[in-house]
């Protein structure tokens, strides 16, 4: 069953820092859940709505996210007609000179592609759903454009897109990062519309020498088209900043939220690394309420934690609430509470590392503590 | 087709019988192994860390679930446009077909298919032995001997000896004698099943030995017992890392606590050498709220909420609280609910224990109605896609398989509908 879409995946978002980690990477290649990146949830989505096209739109420091991708085989895009797009921008061809025109390789790999619609999803948001709903509602409303959106329930955290909406569902008002928002939907970078229409708004900003391009920039034409929204209330996690990331990675510990995010219904590909069973050794005392990925050698406590691929803890040493990327090396008698430690890390012997709840402490990618 | 120098043929066709149910519908290649693999990794692994980039599998028992755990052979990085992965299967011919006969046999009926490759030495691995080796290094020396044929051979234990076939070899590694499981062995050194031959010697011999009718077609049995009678260049290369057959219910057993038992010598974390295994994309594993782990291996999709200790976990294995599993291995995608006990146990692929199923070596009140003599040392097997019924409580040594689906219902049922009981094989 192939659905008349093409994919476009935005991977970077220049509104949004999450502390240390998008650094060294764009957000869609940012780890999440233990073995998997944030990338992996929307092109698992956009493969399990029937997608077989699918561009990502990388701006910088994209080897990462590249590394990632590969040739798209995990998510079955490795085709010989359609498949994976990497984009990156061109340099400008008249002055030879860097300067940014991203939206000119987007318009030459919409131009390619003969779908009748386009699905543009950011990065800024972990779900597990199928993108069918969001076109079926966008068929169904005659509308230029349909946004997904929800409903925030906890409190408010900047950077955040509210939108404002009529009684017929049409978006009246759209407020960036404003500090008293009116109403509680905020948007989700997740948009449909035709390809056609895409492509003369793209032109469009091109002649009016407008040359970057986010989802952002498609809600504020609306009130030039109409712009509808589908409001999403499954489980949806926005991450547009360090607290979020923080929170979320929590959530992925409770059982329901867990199941819902890792379905058998829209399975979450990413990339296979083939490392060696997870070892638990006696030496490990507590370990409880804890995600953990291949590779990984537990000989402390840890608790309340997502490890990544090939984290080892050391005898003796205490990991509570905190979430530590690929390879990062805890040794012995060590204590980490509230801490975000990316990839490589080396954190050495008797080290106390205490972040807290609402601001965790962040360690960038190779560093020795 | 573009000549390789080296392809490699694994022997991936035998049914393994003496492991019971867990190959009542697989090929023993295909059991599950070590949390995160199939012991055909393990031979497929070494070829690709050997630089082999031509690999015939020679499948005939159970072939299906064989044949997609390999596919094209990407997961080993074998999948090539020049070479890649084969699977082999005995075929219909215009005079006439025969299943394969023996290992020498299989090998004889896929003449054409290594003659393609025009190589200079084919390897003969066997599909059924947990082992990590270089066989590009078996190569050279069997090149530095000018050898026709090179058995790779492993000290056993002397008292181990006799279930081998044995090696006697004079002071240049040349074999003189070979002796299949000797009563009285002069030597210690036994066959590991590797075999590097040149290929024109071996195309020589096969086609020799399947012109004599008297012949089983068997490597072990016929052809290099006949390759040394005629005094050809036969050598033995000996290895001295770890390597176990897993052909029956304890040495399988066995093989899966070294995992545990001694990381050193069966070292899965070696980044120069790594063994790789199809990856069915599951998320990260999960340890409960209340789970006591020790000394344990376990793989994406588990989720461990019970006691869990000395014991292999594969993926999507849900262990429940109020369960204890001690000195075990789960296969993948089994569940083991509340109450249950399990001590020295292998729970087949999909099976599901209701609660308070228990089996354990010198279980209370455990009937003996399961005994089996295929296990041994106090080891239960719970066979493939079944469920247990609740409370259902076992002494060591027996096992659980598919047709006591059939003859106890009360106790067993299949979790998974399935063919079989169409075909009558269940």
């Amino acid at each position: 069953m192939l659905t008349d879409a093409m994919g476009l995946i935005l991977a970077d978002n220049e509104r949004i820092r999450l502390g240390k980690i998008d650094e060294p990477r764009s957000l869609a290649a940012v780890p999440f859940a233990g073995r998997h990146r944030i990338i992996d949830f929307t092109l698992s989505n956009m493969v399990n709505s029937g997608i077989r096209r699918v561009g990502i739109v990388a701006l910088t420091r994209y080897k990462s996210l590249m590394d990632h991708t590969g040739t798209g085989s995990w998510w079955d895009l490795d085709r010989i007609r359609q498949g994976l797009f990497m984009i990156p921008p061109y340099v400008n061809m008249t002055t030879r000179r860097p300067d940014r025109t991203d939206s000119q390789s987007i318009i030459d790999y919409v131009e390619s592609g003969h779908q009748e619609y386009v699905i543009i999803s950011g990065s800024e948001f972990v779900a597990s759903m199928s993108y069918l709903p969001l076109l079926d509602a966008h068929l169904a409303n005659g509308a230029d454009m349909t946004m997904l959106c929800v409903r925030e329930k906890d409190k408010y955290s900047a950077p955040a897109v509210t939108i404002d909406v009529d009684e017929s569902g049409r978006v009246t008002d759209v407020l960036v990062d404003h500090p008293l928002p009116k109403s509680d939907l905020r948007a989700v970078s997740l948009v449909v519309l035709k390809r056609d229409l895409l492509l003369e708004i793209l032109q469009d900003r091109m002649a009016r020498g407008y040359s970057d391009f986010s989802a952002l920039n498609l809600l504020r034409l609306y009130d030039l088209l109409t712009v509808r929204t589908l409001i999403h209330d499954g489980l949806l996690f926005r991450i547009t900043n360090i607290a979020q990331y923080f929170n979320a990675s929590m959530a992925l510990l409770n059982d329901e939220a867990r199941h819902q995010l890792f379905s058998e219904e829209y399975p979450i590909y990413t990339k296979v690394k083939n490392r060696a069973p997870c070892l638990v050794t006696p030496e490990s005392l507590t370990l409880r309420n804890v995600l953990a990925s291949d590779g990984c050698m537990i000989q402390g406590n840890v608790e309340n934690s997502v490890l990544s691929r090939g984290v080892v803890i050391g005898r003796g040493a205490q990991v509570r609430n905190s979430v530590l990327f690929q390879d990062v090396q805890i040794s012995e008698g060590v204590t980490l509470d509230h801490v975000i430690i990316d990839k490589n890390v080396v954190i050495k012997m008797g080290v106390r590392l205490l972040g807290q709840d609402d601001y965790p402490i962040v360690i960038e990618k190779n560093a020795i503590v | 087709m573009a000549k390789q120098d080296t392809i490699a043929m694994i022997l991936a066709g035998g049914q393994g019988s003496r492991l019971g149910a867990l190959t009542d519908y697989v090929a023993k290649p295909a059991v599950p192994f070590g949390s995160r693999y199939r012991i055909i990794d393990f031979p497929l692994s070494n070829c690709m860390n050997s630089g082999i980039e031509t690999v015939g599998v020679l499948t005939q028992y159970q072939p299906l679930e064989l044949n997609s755990y390999i596919g094209n052979g990407h997961s080993w990085d074998l999948d090539r446009n020049s070479g890649g992965t084969f699977i082999l299967p005995p075929y219909v011919r215009q005079a006439g077909s025969t299943w394969y006969k023996g290992t020498a046999n299989s090998i004889y009926q896929n003449i054409p298919f290594i003659d393609s490759y025009q190589p200079r030495y084919v390897l003969i691995l066997s599909g059924d032995h947990i082992y990590k080796m270089n066989y590009a290094k078996m190569a050279a020396w069997h090149e530095s001997k000018g050898a026709e044929a090179t058995i790779a051979v492993i000290e056993v234990p002397w008292e181990e000896a006799p279930r081998f076939g044995i090696m006697n070899t004079d002071e240049n590694s040349r074999v003189v004698e070979f002796e299949e499981k000797p009563a009285k062995p002069k030597n210690n050194l036994a066959s590991m099943g590797v075999y590097c031959f040149t290929w024109e010697s071996l195309r020589e011999a096969l086609i020799k030995d399947e012109q004599n009718p008297d012949s089983r077609n068997d490597f072990g049995a016929n052809v290099i017992p006949g390759m040394i009678d005629e005094g050809k260049g036969v050598f033995a290369y000996r290895f001295d890392g770890y390597w176990k057959d897993v052909g029956t219910v304890f040495s399988l057993w066995e093989a899966n606590m070294d995992l545990l038992e001694r990381p050193d010598v069966m070292d899965l974390r070696d980044e120069m050498f790594p063994v790789f295994s199809r990856n069915y994309q599951q998320p990260s594993h999960y340890f409960g709220e209340n789970c006591r782990i020790s000394n344990v291996a376990v793989t994406d999709g588990a989720e461990l909420y019970g006691d869990v200790e000395n014991s292999i976990i594969s993926s999507n294995v849900i262990v429940e609280e109020g369960a204890v599993v001690k000195d075990s291995i789960l296969m993948p995608n089994t569940y083991i609910s509340a109450g249950v006990r399990l001590e020295r146990c292998i729970v087949g692929m999909d099976t599901l224990l209701e609660p308070n199923v228990r089996a354990t070596p010198d279980e209370p009140d455990g009937t003996e109605n399961f005994r089996d003599k295929l296990c041994s040392n106090g080891i239960t097997v719970f066979g493939p896609n079944l469920i247990i019924r609740e409370g259902l409580a076992l002494k060591g040594n027996s096992m659980v398989w598919p047709n006591d689906a059939v003859r106890v219902p009360e106790l067993v049922a299949e979790r998974y509908p399935s063919w079989r009981k169409e075909m009558g094989q269940c």
